[in-house]
């Protein structure tokens, strides 16, 4: 299983997106847990410590994911924001790049 | 609501595997239990698992949420990138307006100056026809050569006297006093027009009436009121100047 928890830092390297619900679910090794304890596995135990493990390794994962450090509206917002000023330095720039030079004020 | 809102979405991601890590355990615990006691609480035990679902699913949720927030992420730091370079541009642009309003008051400035200085030349104009027979007046006196009609004793001179020199602009502009010394005389001497008898040099050309008439009238004292050596030395000058005349009338040439 914790083969299955780095094969899922690979895959989210790659493209990120490729069975995330499947990956980042805790339902699989609950069950399997709670499996092995019907049957009274000896397996229970390093059940518990895969679903331990992969609890640790998604916080991991959590504080080194980019851009969540704030909320999806203010990112927005930010975004916005930059879109804007890029917006509006290329017309600043588009407007000098038109400017004439020899232009006489009138008076 | 607000406050849950304005939490960031790593802080909700962690909070959420907090619930799971907890709701799992109980989970786990509760079977366990049960199992041992061999007491069987269905209720409670599907009540735990259905919130642990519930909340499994918001996780994986906010998970996709988070990717979509790494994406945007991505694309706030290409836009930073651009208005970076935006800003760099803009910079140089700036300063470059700023080198050329610099030239440009300079040459308003200096044209403004120019204008000034044509404006003062038309206020004090002179015709052409005054330039040219002051031309006339200095290349006729002031030559590099002495006139074919030159003979010893005529007091005109190939160069400008120190009077000359002093009533002329630059002699003006330095404040050199026009009267009071001539380069050989005495001022007093000069304004009383006359000389000890010891003094006045008894030259043979004095009488001669023709050469003295050839200067310009404020000329003619300063000629006769030079001392004789000094006269002397510059008849000799003179003298000298006026036959070599080979190489100042080629200079002229």
């Amino acid at each position: 299983m914790a083969t299955g928890v780095r094969a899922v830092d690979e895959q989210e390297d790659e493209d990120g997106e490729e069975d995330e619900e499947e990956d980042y679910s805790f339902l699989p090794l609950v069950h399997d847990i709670i499996k092995s304890m019907d049957k009274d596995s000896q397996d229970v135990h390093q059940e518990l410590n895969e679903l331990k493990n992969k609890f640790q390794e998604m916080r991991r994962l959590v504080s080194t994911m980019p851009g969540i450090d704030r909320s999806p509206e203010q990112q927005q917002q930010q975004l916005q924001s930059l879109r804007e000023q890029v917006r509006t330095k290329n017309q600043l720039l588009q407007k000098y790049k038109n400017l004439c030079m020899l232009e006489i004020p009138k008076e | 609501m607000a406050a849950s809102d304005k939490c960031s979405t790593k802080e909700k991601l962690l909070a959420f595997l907090d619930d799971l890590e907890v709701l799992a355990r109980e989970l786990i615990e509760m079977l366990a239990l049960s199992r041992n006691q061999k007491l069987p609480q269905p209720g409670e035990e599907s009540q735990i698992l259905e919130l642990l679902i519930h909340r499994d699913g918001e996780f994986q949720e906010l998970m996709k949420l988070a990717f979509d927030q790494g994406k945007v992420h991505h694309e706030m730091q290409l836009l930073e990138k651009e208005v970076e370079k935006r800003d760099n541009d803009i910079q140089q642009l700036q300063k470059q307006l700023k080198e050329a309003e610099h030239i440009l008051a300079t040459a308003v400035y200096q044209a403004k100056e120019k204008l000034k200085s044509i404006e003062k030349a038309r206020k004090g104009a002179v015709s052409s026809e005054e330039i040219i027979k002051y031309a006339h007046r200095i290349s006729a006196s002031n030559a590099v050569c002495a006139p074919l009609t030159w003979v010893p004793g005529d007091p005109r001179r190939p160069y400008p006297t120190d009077l000359e020199m002093r009533s002329g602009l630059l002699g003006q502009m330095s404040n050199l006093p026009s009267n009071g010394v001539n380069g050989h005389l005495p001022g007093d001497a000069l304004a009383a027009g006359r000389l000890p008898d010891v003094l006045t040099p008894q030259y043979p050309w004095q009488p001669n009436d023709v050469s003295m008439n050839m200067l310009p009238p404020n000329h003619s004292n300063d000629f006769m009121l030079e001392p004789p050596g000094h006269n002397k030395e510059n008849e000799d000058d003179v003298e000298v100047m006026s036959t070599d005349s080979s190489s100042s009338s080629s200079d002229s040439d």
